[in-house]
């Protein structure tokens, strides 16, 4: 005689993901301890190349004179006030005057990552959700910037509303960031609201004056947006390139596999989580799935080039995929390239 | 119509109320916002690159089924058609009129030649095991020819009519119905079922009760075939004086309904012989109820696999 539990639904966490597809989901789809691995990360740290502005002596270059290790211009010296030690003699000799070499301080670094948690993020066919892999994204980034003194705040845009998770330092406070980010409440489907993904930048850099990281987790996708041309601004563009004059930004791109290749799964009723689409498509019609395709393919594209054109680092996730390998070759990548990458506009102090 | 005299159990036709509260839900089902599907993301994309799908299968399916559920639930309620079942016995008495104005030739040669040449030929075509009488009406209806079903003596009969005198059609009726009642019974002890044609050109002249006659052939079941004869035109010329002779066709009408018998006009040959042929295939046949059921279950059965066939093709994939 067959055993009754053999016919009981599917209990593996796995498929969570998945059911997705059908309803929207209920809980995150990741444990905290599977987030990021946080002891295999110490080895690496990502390049900062621009300076900071913070008040705390950190590691990272300050914008203005203090007590540091890098060395800015010389001054005459002030008796009293300037410390000896610091007397440049090669200027006092050739000038006369005595003087000394000032530093540049040293700051810590205030990262800001804004989660988009729109109801399109709770979406995924392959394990995790693009919620949840955003959150991980942040969680690796964050283990990749907790050196001394660095701060990670963390702002959750819900189409209402934009939740502020405040700045601090330590583990254990990214740890506290990282288990809020994953219990905030899953927004349901057609939420109403007026925040999208430009005014979240925006009120991004407008309250978060300190210069720092930023970090935009986002499927930078907006609902109703036809546009292929990669020579046409996204809406959210605008904003980020505005951020990016003083802070130096990463966009993290999620993305699932069956956004990109679209699925064959027969005549099938789609509709969005977002918008107001309802449309019975034929999947199984193989030149309609090619032209999909390509569509999408313009569109990551089109993604792409708007990142780049603003200033911004790209870092481009799949659900499918591991995010700390992808995220590791972009950190290794990015020492070579930040410097070029972040370079800041005209008239901008470096 | 009649549901009650159509279907045996037209209580069970409040079923059909589910129809359109079915249509209701499919329609409120389709248009509801949050249907089931598949949530995607990247729809404005993919809005712009396929095309919209065209629905008719799917509302042909559904279509389809509340059709083949309309159809089922009136073969349940047992639905009744009529069929036409040639009788297996009868009489059937031929009433002419032999009255002076059949001589009148607005009819070609004459009246009475046309109506005795026309009359042989239906007798003649009446299915051979019925019993066949002729009356003679005049002012002295008489039996010319008790029911036979030797057709070459009511030939004969029917050529010996000679004009005479008067008209009288309450007599020549009851003649009809006694000739009736003479025919053999059949093996049940039943008398056969009999119809009496009466063909008249002219007024009622003699004995005023054509009506009340009327009324004890339909006691006895008895429909009555009336044929207005003649036109309006006919005219008689007797002892040097010309009557205009015209049908009775109000009386001729009368009869008809009382005993739920049919009313014909035939102002030609040609058109009494039209009359005939029709009446043949009437006095023939009777009209029999009977259950159609099979005939709705079978329409049922068409709908409901053109509905399943639409279904099968919206399915996912075809191996």
């Amino acid at each position: 005689m067959p055993n009754p539990l053999d016919f009981a639904p599917p209990t593996d966490p796995s498929l969570g993901a998945v059911a997705s597809v059908l309803r929207e989901p209920t809980t995150a789809t990741l444990p905290l301890n599977k987030l990021a691995p946080e002891a295999a990360l110490r080895r690496l740290e990502l390049t900062i190349v621009r300076r900071m502005e913070g008040f705390l002596h950190g590691d990272h270059r300050g914008l203005l004179p203090g007590p540091g290790s890098e060395t800015n211009d010389a001054r005459v010296y002030v008796p009293g006030q300037d410390d000896v030690r610091k007397m440049d003699w090669a200027v006092t000799a050739r000038t006369q005057t005595p003087h000394v070499r000032d530093t540049i301080a040293d700051r810590e670094l205030e990262v800001w990552a804004l989660l988009d948690v729109t109801p399109s993020m709770n979406w995924g066919t392959e394990g995790v959700t693009k919620r949840d892999l955003g959150i991980a994204a942040i969680a690796t980034i964050g283990f990749l910037t907790q050196q001394m003194g660095d701060r990670f705040g963390g702002l959750i845009m819900r189409p209402d509303k934009l939740n502020r998770i405040p700045a601090r330092s330590g583990r254990m406070a990214l740890y506290g960031l990282l288990r809020r980010m994953l219990t905030e409440p899953i927004v349901h489907d057609h939420a109403v609201g007026s925040l999208d993904l430009a005014a979240g930048i925006e009120a991004m850099a407008r309250t978060q004056r300190r210069r720092g990281l930023r970090v935009v987790v986002s499927d930078f996708l907006s609902p109703g947006d036809t546009e292929l041309d990669p020579a046409v601004e996204p809406d959210w563009e605008r904003p980020l390139r505005r951020m990016s004059v003083r802070n130096q930004v990463l966009c993290v791109e999620v993305a699932d596999r069956r956004e990109l290749e679209f699925p064959d799964v027969g005549d099938i009723l789609i509709r969005d989580p977002e918008s107001d689409f309802q449309r019975y498509v034929n999947t199984s019609d193989d030149g309609a799935r090619a032209r999909f395709d390509a569509a999408a393919a313009a569109q990551r594209e089109r993604i792409r080039v708007a990142i780049r054109r603003a200033g911004a680092g790209h870092i481009a996730l799949r659900t499918d995929r591991d995010w700390v390998y992808d995220i590791a070759r972009f950190v290794l990548a990015y020492r070579r390239t930040a410097a070029m990458l972040h370079q800041p506009p005209q008239g901008v102090s470096v | 119509m009649n549901f009650d005299t159509v279907f045996l159990n037209p209580e069970r036709l409040w079923w059909w109320l589910l129809i359109p509260l079915l249509v209701v839900l499919y329609v409120l089902v389709t248009t509801r916002k949050k249907r089931t599907g598949m949530r995607y993301t990247n729809t404005a994309v993919l809005g712009a690159v396929i095309p919209k799908q065209s629905q008719w299968r799917r509302h042909l399916a559904v279509a389809m089924s509340l059709l083949s559920l309309v159809t089922i639930i009136a073969a349940w309620a047992r639905p009744n058609g009529v069929e036409r079942v040639p009788r297996e016995r009868a009489t059937v008495v031929l009433v002419i009129d032999v009255s002076q104005s059949m001589q009148a030739t607005d009819v070609k040669p004459s009246r009475l030649a046309a109506a005795q040449q026309l009359s042989k030929e239906f007798a003649t075509n009446l299915p051979a095991q019925y019993n066949l009488a002729v009356v003679s009406l005049s002012g002295s209806p008489a039996m010319k020819l008790p029911p036979t079903t030797d057709r070459a003596v009511a030939a004969r009969a029917i050529d010996a009519l000679k004009t005479e005198d008067s008209t009288a059609v309450g007599p020549a009726l009851l003649t009809a119905l006694a000739a009736i009642q003479m025919a053999p019974k059949g093996d049940n002890g039943e008398p056969a079922p009999g119809a009496v044609v009466l063909l008249s050109d002219g007024f009622n002249t003699a004995n005023s009760s054509p009506t009340q006659a009327a009324d004890t052939l339909a006691k006895a079941n008895v429909p009555v075939y009336t044929i207005a004869y003649g036109t309006d035109n006919g005219s008689v010329d007797l002892d040097g004086v010309r009557y205009n002779v015209k049908p009775d066709r109000d009386l001729m009408q009368k009869i008809a309904q009382a005993t739920k018998g049919t009313y014909s006009a035939a102002e030609s040959a040609g058109q009494l012989d039209g009359v005939y042929k029709n009446l043949s295939s009437q006095v023939g046949y009777e009209e029999v109820k009977k259950e159609t059921t099979a005939m709705w279950a079978g329409y049922g059965l068409a709908f409901a696999v053109v509905a399943a066939l639409a279904a099968v093709s919206l399915g996912a994939r075809w191996p």
